[in-house]
This record gives C-alpha cells, structure tokens and sequence, in this order.
C-alpha cells in the first residue's frame, strides 16, 4: 500500500482566494508531501469555472519534486462538489514526460481534456472517468505507446456530455490499440452497454485479459445473454464486473453461475414514459 | 386527576409506538384524535382541567401531494397550534412541546434566525425570500455560490426543495428536485423520486415556480462522503439528550428518508471523536434555544473535508424514527419517562 494523500479546496478555501495557481505551491509546502506516493487531487475549489492546467503545468515544472508520485488521481470530486460533466480538465500531453515514474493515472472529468501523444513506458492503469468520452481523447489513448498497461477503465458516457462516437469507435479502438500487457479492460458508463459488450467481446483482448468490467452502463438481457454464451470460451476471465445495469435477476442468476466471480449488484429497472424506454448509464444521471 | 394527552392519529406509528413506551413505563396515555379532538376536548375538560393535562401535539395527517396546497396545509395548521397555545390561559396545561415552539420550527426562515442569533453554525442563507428567478440568478453571481438549495419556507422533509448548480461563464444550469409539474394541472406536486434537469427553459419554469411557494435560498454545501455515498446527520435531542443520532446516505443531493435513503447508525460511520463531540454539543445548544422546546429533531450537515457541522433545519415533531421504533424505541420510551415524571415527579 502507498502513502495516499488528498489535496482539495472546500468553499471558504475558494472564498479565500485559492484556486488552481495555488494548489501545486501548498502540495509543496506539505511537510508530508515528501512520504506521499499516491497523490489524489480533489475539487481545486473553482472545478467547475476553471481548468486544472496550472496544477498540471505546476507539477511538470517541479518535476523532480514529484518524482516520488506513482499514482496520480486528478479530479477527484463527486456530484455534491461539481457535476462530473462540469469538471474542466486540462491538458496533459506533457505530463508523459516529466512523471516517467508513473504507474497509475486517473482523471476524472472530460471537458477541456486532452492526452496529446501518449508515450510512457512504466504506466500501468489508465483510467477516465467521465460523463462523456470524446473521440479525440479516445483517438489519443488508441495511438499510446504504454507497453505496461495493465488497466485500462474508460467511462464511455453520452453525447450530451461529450462522448461523439459510436459502437464503432469503440471497435476501431480495440483493434486498433496495443496494450501487450493488458489484464484489465473497462469499457463502462454508457447508453449502448450492449452494444459495446458485444465490440469488446470480439477483441483480441477477450483471450489476454483477466477482468472485464462493462459495469455502470445500460446492460440488459441482451447484453447478459451474449456474455453467457461467450464467457465460457475464456477461462482467463477471473472477474466479470457488471455492477449497475439493467438486467434481470434470472439473468443475473445466470451469470452468477459461470466459472468466475461475477458482480451483478446494483440492479436498476428501466422506466417507460410517452411510451419510450428510458435507461441511463450511472455517471448521466 | 392529572391526564397525559396525545393529540394525535389513531393506528399511526407515532401513536403506536408512544403508546407501547407509555404502557412500559406505567403511564395511562389516552388519545384525542385531531379529527374529532375539539369535541373530546370539551367532554375531558370537567375531569382533568383542574388537576392538569400533559399535552403532546404529533402532526396532524396530511395526504396532499400538491405543494400549493401543502402550503395551505401548513398555515391551518399553525392556526391550529395557535388555538391549542391559547388553552394554555384556560386550563392547568403542560406541553411536551408547546406549541409556539412547534410554530416557530415549522418556519425555516425563522428557525435558522433565531440559530444565528445565538452563534449557532448553520447552512448559510443567500436569500431569506427568492421572488423571482432573475434575483436568484444575479445574488448567485454576486455572492459567488455556484449552487444552492432552493425550499420552501413552510415545506417540510424534501417537498418543494431544489438544489440548483449554475455556471456563471457557460450558463448551464442542473436542477435536482422530487417535485414536477403535473402534466394534465400543470400544478407543482411532490414525488418520491428525485429528477435531474438540465434544460434552460425547463428550469427557470421550475424555478419559478418554486419561488411563488415562498422559497429561500441557501448555500449548498458539499456533503460528507462515507463508501461513495453523501450522507447528512438526523438527531433527536430531547431534555437536553441526544437520543438519537441517525446518518442519512443517498446518491443524490437531497438527503432525505422519506426518499428510501439508506440510514446507517452514525456511529458506524466511523468519525473522529472529536467531530462526534463537536456535533453532539452543537445538537444540544440549538435546541435549547427554543423555548418550551423538549423534543425536536434536526438535521445536521457534515461539510466534506473538514466535517464541520451546521444545523440545516430542525422540527418540533421530528421525533419518528423508524431506526428507533423497530429497535429499542428510546426516543418514545424516554417521552414516556418524562410523562411519568411529570405525573409522579422524579423517582
């Protein structure tokens, strides 16, 4: 276990004045910072009206002094702080570079988000977590160079809030992205869970992974029906997370049988209005 | 003969569970029905009026959904508790709670002014009256809250309140609320369900009106979080006693139990000592600020990070927690203590 610390700005921290200029100077100051390997960056006290490109320009121009950091989490806040959708990112392509040492890197929030060209030789977990993933932040993660990889978590989400592609690009990013090394393949949070179950099922990463976690979106019987005829074809399957969807419980019972530890808690039931289906993934509403 | 009085609902958890603490601890508790009570009361007068009566007032039942008529609800009610205040000038009357106490809790605006008055930490008021949408708008820009609780001065649990998020540079706007416009009335009405909205137009509509229920606007403060869930603090005090002290958990912003939040005894939350202290103090100095007040519950905000409390609202008939009933029934048991010291005086 690491030394996790927690830096955030609450709001008489934003009445006082600070902000994102002044959350890399106070990380620094932090007699305990030196110990801290796993730095969480919570809400910076304005997440929702500025970005968090002067935390990360503060960390790449202190770079040795972060040097010990190998787990990064930035934007780590919930709805009572910011809507996710809100949360205005920053970009990181140099970032890559100046925490060579990093092994895990979480952000959450989409908006404003750029990754630039990804080239890391130690990364380990790449996770987004977000109300809507653009296909420009997908398209960066496709071209990454991380031969680590071992986790890869994407929120997919809705248009609304940024995601613009389709089961396609989902498709097109599984072929083409090359992860030697993954374990660990998330595709999770969206409006089309059933039809991304069904990509991700036919990847080259179904034979080399151990965990799929397609949780937190709109999965129904659909979904749980291909995964019950699939599944079975991979023994490497440990872990099958699929914690909020909409299936049902006979379906989940079904799932539960197969030889690997399933998650199906969190079960929600579709809602019909004006004679439409209504399904949301989980970080939509 | 001295009597101890219910004012209350037949069959109703409150009656039932007051009674079963009552008949623990020895003490006759008989019932006026609030449908028929006028009537009994004249009929109890010539027995119990020179001996002297203990009263305790539970709400009366109130079945509307529709916010406009809640509100209504509420004033008749107040008027009500007005009559009861005045009886105490006719007969030897001892309330649980008198009823001015419970008039001036049902009053949020009031409530939170006394509080302050007396230094007392709560959530922060941007307005005490919201008018108009526009002034809601411009006192959010100028005060620099980017989201706040919208509720309705006489509401009571979740009906009628809003938390509404606005983003001065964008303009976006997301509302959460239990309450929707009918769409064959087009009257507000509450439900059990909380929505989100993100429309513009949607939800100025909404906002105003919300604000023609008599609304104020309060800082929305983030929560404290427990295992992903946000979660605020129910206390019941009762004779300068914290009874109870429930942690309320939802994955939304409005925490409330009537909305199938899931409760979690607080002290399964884990917190510090020092925070457990500070709240328990804070729960005991508010509701000694009202007088004739010996039973109220409150709701208590746990900012995120550094836990500070507040007192987000109380109520003089706050004392129903399902928690409790199913569990020990402390809260109605010790109600029934404190009828039986009246009757023999402390044992």
């Amino acid at each position: 276990m690491g030394n996790t610390k927690k830096y955030a700005y609450d709001y008489d921290d934003y009445d006082a004045g600070k902000g994102p200029s002044t959350m890399v100077e106070e990380i620094l100051a932090d007699p305990e910072f030196p110990q801290v390997t796993e730095l969480v960056i919570g809400s910076w006290g304005s997440a929702c009206e500025d970005d968090c490109q002067e935390i990360l320009d503060g960390i790449i121009a202190n770079k040795e002094r972060f040097a010990h950091v190998d787990s990064l989490f930035i934007g780590d806040m919930d709805y009572e702080e910011c809507e996710v959708s809100w949360i205005l990112q920053g970009n990181y392509s140099a970032l890559w570079a100046a925490m060579p040492q990093l092994k895990e890197l979480t952000i959450k929030g989409s908006m404003d988000l750029e990754l630039g060209e990804i080239c890391h030789e130690n990364l380990e977990s790449l996770a987004i977590i977000c109300g809507g993933l653009p296909v420009s932040v997908i398209r960066s993660i496709q071209k990454a160079k991380l031969p680590c990889l071992k986790k890869l978590v994407l929120y997919i989400g809705i248009d609304n809030y940024g995601f613009d592609g389709d089961a396609d690009t989902i498709r097109t990013f599984l072929e083409e992205s090359d992860f030697p090394k993954l374990e660990y393949l998330g595709i999770e949070d969206s409006e089309i869970q059933d039809e991304l179950a069904e990509v991700v099922l036919n990847s080259k990463y179904m034979s080399r992974i151990h965990t799929l976690d397609l949780a937190n979106g709109t999965l129904t019987d659909r979904g749980g029906q291909l995964l019950l005829e699939k599944i079975p074809m991979y023994p490497n399957i440990r872990v099958l997370d699929l914690h909020y969807h909409y299936m049902s419980d006979e379906m989940g019972e079904k799932l539960k049988a197969l030889p690997a530890r399933v998650d199906v808690s969190d079960p929600n039931e579709q809602e019909e209005y004006d004679g439409e289906i209504w399904m949301n993934a989980m970080l939509t509403e | 003969m001295r009597q101890i009085l219910l004012l209350g609902n037949p069959g109703t958890k409150r009656t039932v569970y007051l009674e079963a603490g009552a008949r623990e601890a020895g003490v006759a508790l008989r019932l006026l029905d609030w449908k028929t009570w006028q009537k009994d009361r004249r009929q109890m007068a010539g027995d119990g009026a020179a001996a002297g009566i203990f009263l305790k007032i539970d709400p009366p039942l109130w079945d509307s959904c529709r916010l406009d008529e809640l509100d209504i609800l509420v004033r008749g009610y107040e008027e009500e508790l007005e009559v009861l205040a005045s009886l105490e000038g006719e007969q030897k009357l001892t309330f649980l709670n008198h009823p001015e106490a419970i008039i001036c809790l049902l009053d949020k605006r009031g409530c939170k002014r006394c509080l302050q008055s007396r230094g007392i930490p709560v959530t922060e008021t941007l307005l005490e009256s919201v008018s108009h949408s526009e002034q809601l708008l411009e006192a959010m820009e100028r005060e620099q809250m980017s989201q706040v609780f919208l509720k309705p001065v006489r509401g009571s649990g979740a009906a009628g309140a809003a938390a509404f998020r606005y983003q001065r540079k964008t303009g976006q706007m997301v509302l959460y609320t239990c309450s929707m416009e009918d769409p064959d009335t087009g009257r507000l009405v509450n439900t059990k369900r909380l929505r989100r909205f993100t429309d513009r137009k949607q939800i100025l509509s909404l906002v105003r009106r919300l604000t023609a229920l008599d609304c104020l606007a309060e800082r929305w403060y983030p929560k404290a979080e427990h295992k992903g869930y946000s979660y605020d603090l129910r206390a019941v005090v009762q004779d300068g006693q914290v009874d109870f002290l429930l942690s309320r958990l939802s994955r939304g912003p409005l925490t409330n139990l009537h909305l199938n939040n899931h409760p979690l005894s607080a002290r399964e939350l884990g917190l510090p000592s020092r925070i457990w202290e500070e709240t328990e103090e804070l729960c005991r100095t508010a509701a000694g600020c009202f007088r004739g007040l010996r039973s109220t519950g409150m709701d208590i905000l746990l900012e995120k990070g550094s836990l500070r409390p507040r007192v987000i609202e109380m109520n003089g008939q706050g004392d129903l927690i399902y928690q409790d009933i199913y569990d020990e029934n402390k809260i109605y048991r010790h109600q029934a203590e404190m009828m039986k010291e009246w009757l023999y005086g402390k044992t």
